[in-house]
């Protein structure tokens, strides 16, 4: 176990270098900064202050070296446009992506599996195929489009719950939060609903086709034949064997929702670290985007990480092999 | 740790979701762009300002209207000698006084949290600022400079009272002024410092940029429409529009011609427009003998031939471009800032339109079918840019020239023009200085010392122009500089090292209970708006 962790660890740490190496080249390509921050009236003395102060005005292999070195210290620098520490902006930003992220996931698994298995049973059946039919719908059609649609109903026909912003926050642990409000739970529904419905869906596709292909496994007419009840069936055997294809896929999603629910937060106006990524790539705030994606890469091996452990957790034969 | 009830936080964020409607005259405005701070000097950015200038005053608005000035005038040729309103109040309570203009320019120098503040151009080449007693103040210059009242618009008054002054305070280019503590950008997001003389008192300031102000009953002239003023920020316009027709917000800007379609039918909404003092041009390579991107059969720079730009300016139909892809909401132009503007000469006629000619022109000139252009713009950054973008590609091809037309996001295309990799592009440019601001940057050889020419992407020169605009850099007399101004202008548009399209008007679209009266600077301030 412990080699294992550590070969992680080592592979984590590749991953991150070579990560950063290409976004900070990718940005150096996408624009200049101190273009992005002076003003036409600037004079070129105004201009070679403010490289110097940002630390432009060195050699690009130099910049990068520094900002590594910061990195591994543990100092992610500080933005160009916000004058701020990068990791307290992503700090700050994180709470609210996490809320819809988290809400969307706990949308998605629990009303998608049990649909899911629903439809794995008694496929075939009319429930099946209407399910089958809206999560082909669900699937296919584009996020961004569920946005507006989700808007223009709940928003602006019905006017239940609010189209844009986070509402009034809360304060626990320090941390603002939204969903301690009902404000702020208002403003929550529509993003997390935008990003739980392509969960949904997938969600009920996994959780069928796993059905399934266990229905008729030896182990389950065995079960059967031994005259376990339905509800035990599909709880002991059904739901622990399709769990573990819904908890590696799980597992991305949430990494996914975290780092990229981009659209939707950009669509709602919601103050997510998604909006802070499209943000600093316009503006070529560079020390935020490339220490979001180190930040993010890392989270990926992480879950990734997890989703091992509860493989083993999940499956005997994981966890007893040599 | 204390247990959190889950119900007592439901009910009191319950009752704080109804604060809202406590407050009678409550005004809800989403801006297009998200403020970055409410420090006044740390941004340039016209979001930012668009916020601050709610909280705090400059001595002249952006607008020519006196401040926290009443009057102001040069007693030599580098002193500006300017009297300050007296019985004006800041919003802790404390005096306003000619110290607080002293230690706001010391800021303004001052590298608060060891970072330049990012409007520091506005204290121009000032090098003291003197209190004659304590409603009067000079700004002393290196040499002639006639718009430091200009410049000075964006030096918004703080008190002093809120910095630790040292025994005497005195100005230098350093900002030190003895002063031994600075109020730090955090400080004024927190609320500590936000305090200035304007209309409205900070609230709150989340760094997402949503703020919350209230009135400031205190306020020396008429006071603020509004008890209070919530702004929030959504960039993605079918969103804020959204927002607006969901009750979300009373008053959007920049809502696309699209979403004024969806508007019209709707009693419960309107919108409102106003022309503003953004141009959009093109600028050519008139000075280099390959402009980047533009080829001809003969190798040459066909740019540099006058009637080749007068054919490009010539096919463009202008009236079109306004009224089909404008909806109207936008001006002809007849030269390169808003004729409407203070100091414009507004008799000049507006930019012809004669595709038979422009052809006629191309052959003399010996161009017939053989120019090639990359056309290149920046996309998201001008109303309906990249649909012009593409009339624009059109009307040229029309006469005979190969357009190719490159849409780039802003970074990518400023970086492109910092390194003149531009042979012809689309720009817009608006600002409160007037006409003199734009063509004293972008047309005219460079001069360091006054300041001219430092975005002269057209690599134009021109003797008589140069020498309108060097008369103009020094004249403290407003009317001799307008004129100044006014035959460099009429040189610009008789030589065409640019094309000038059309001025574009802001909207802002809002609930028909409200009226809004817009403002020329493409910024959103709560007064514009009206209870009807």
């Amino acid at each position: 176990m412990i080699s294992y962790i550590t070969k992680r660890l080592w592979q984590s740490g590749l991953l991150a270098f070579i990560m950063s190496l290409i976004v900070f080249l990718g940005m150096y390509v996408v624009g200049d900064p101190v273009e992005m921050l002076s003003e036409e009236d600037w004079t070129e003395q105004d201009k070679i202050e403010l490289a110097i102060e940002l630390g432009l005005d060195k050699p690009l292999h130099e910049q990068y070296l520094n900002f590594a070195g910061d990195i591994i210290q543990g100092d992610f620098g500080v933005s160009f446009v916000h004058n701020r520490p990068v990791l307290d902006l992503i700090v700050e930003r994180l709470p609210a992506t996490l809320e819809i992220a988290v809400l969307a996931m706990v949308i998605g698994l629990s009303i998608g599996i049990p649909l899911g298995i629903y439809s794995g049973i008694k496929n075939n059946s009319r429930g099946s195929r209407i399910i089958s039919f809206f999560s082909t719908i669900g699937y296919s059609t584009p996020n961004f489009w569920q946005a507006i649609l989700l808007i223009m109903v709940f928003a602006v026909f019905l006017k239940w719950l609010p189209a844009s912003g986070r509402g009034l926050t809360n304060s626990m642990f320090g941390i603002e939060w939204a969903w301690l409000s009902l404000d702020g739970l208002k403003h929550m529904t529509l993003p997390a609903i935008n990003l739980a419905i392509y969960k949904i869906c997938m969600q009920q596709r996994l959780a069928k086709s796993g059905t399934q292909e266990i229905l008729y496994q030896e182990y389950m007419t065995f079960a059967r034949a031994k005259g376990i009840t339905r509800n035990r069936i599909i709880r002991r055997h059904l739901l622990r064997n399709i769990l573990i294809p819904i908890v590696t896929i799980t597992g991305l999603e949430v990494g996914g929702l975290i780092a990229f629910s981009t659209v939707t937060e950009t669509i709602f106006s919601w103050p997510g670290i998604g909006k802070l990524l499209l943000d600093s790539i316009h503006m070529v705030d560079r020390p935020v985007v490339v220490a979001y994606l180190i930040l993010i890469t890392l989270m990926f091996v992480f879950i990734n990480f997890i989703v091992d452990v509860m493989y083993a957790f999940l499956d005997p034969r994981i966890r007893h092999q040599k | 740790m204390k247990h959190i009830n889950f119900k007592t936080v439901c009910f009191v964020g319950f009752l704080a979701s109804m604060m809202g409607s406590v407050y009678a005259d409550t005004l809800r405005m989403a801006y297009s762009v998200a403020p970055k701070t409410i420090d006044p000097y740390k941004s340039s950015a016209s979001a930012t300002a668009s916020l601050n200038e709610h909280v705090y005053e400059a001595l002249v608005s952006r607008t020519n209207e006196k401040l926290l000035a009443t009057s102001y005038g040069w007693t030599d040729d580098t002193t500006l000698v300017v009297n300050l309103r007296k019985g004006v109040k800041f919003h802790n309570g404390a005096d306003f006084t000619a110290e607080d203009v002293i230690y706001s320019s010391c800021r303004m120098m001052y590298r608060v949290d060891g970072k330049k503040n990012m409007l520091t151009s506005a204290m121009g080449p000032v090098t003291d600022v003197v209190a004659i007693d304590d409603h009067t103040v000079a700004f002393k210059t290196v040499g002639l400079y006639p718009i430091l009242i200009q410049k000075l618009k964006s030096l918004s008054i703080l008190d002093s009272g809120d910095a630790d002054l040292g025994a005497t305070l005195k100005f230098d280019n350093t900002g030190d002024c003895g002063i031994t503590r600075y109020p730090t950008k955090a400080e004024f997001e927190s609320g500590k410092y936000a305090n200035g003389t304007g209309k409205y008192k900070y609230e709150s300031f989340a760094n997402t940029g949503d703020a919350a102000l209230v009135r400031n009953d205190n306020y020396w002239g008429e006071p603020g429409n509004w008890d209070r003023v919530e702004m929030t920020s959504v960039e993605n316009s079918g969103a804020r529009m959204a927002g607006l027709l969901a009750g979300d917000y009373d008053l959007i800007e920049n809502p696309t011609g699209e979403d004024l379609l969806a508007l019209e039918g709707n009693p419960a909404y309107s919108y409102s427009t106003m022309p503003s003092w953004r141009t959009i041009f093109l600028i050519l390579d008139v000075g280099s003998d390959v402009a980047p991107g533009v080829t001809a059969a003969d190798g040459s720079n066909p740019l540099k031939d006058i009637r080749v730009r007068q054919a490009l300016s010539l096919s463009i139909d202008r009236d079109a471009i306004v009224d089909k892809l404008m909806g109207g909401n936008a001006t002809v132009a007849s030269q390169f800032a808003p004729s409407y503007q203070d100091g414009a000469d507004s008799s000049m006629p507006n930019m012809a339109y004669d595709a038979d000619k422009a052809r006629q022109l191309l052959a003399e000139a010996g161009y017939s079918d053989s120019i090639s252009i990359d056309l290149r713009m920046p996309t998201g950054k001008y109303q309906n840019g990249k649909r012009v973008g593409q009339a624009i590609a059109q009307y040229w091809s029309r006469i005979g020239i190969q357009v190719n037309l490159v849409a780039e996001p802003w970074s990518v295309f400023r970086k492109g023009r910092s390194a003149r990799e531009l042979g012809v592009f689309m720009y817009g440019w608006g600002h409160p200085q007037g006409p003199s601001q734009m063509i004293s940057y972008a047309f005219g050889t460079r001069d360091k010392a006054l300041n001219l020419g430092g975005s002269n992407y057209s690599n134009y020169t021109d003797p008589d122009y140069d020498a309108a605009m060097r008369a103009w850099a020094v004249e403290t007399d407003e009317a001799k500089a307008f004129e100044y101004n006014q035959e460099a202008m009429r040189i610009a548009v008789r030589d065409l090292p640019g094309i000038p399209l059309y001025y574009q008007h802001s909207i802002w679209a809002h609930k028909s209970d409200i009226s809004v009266s817009g403002r020329p600077d493409e910024r959103t301030f709560a007064d514009m708006a009206t209870k009807n």
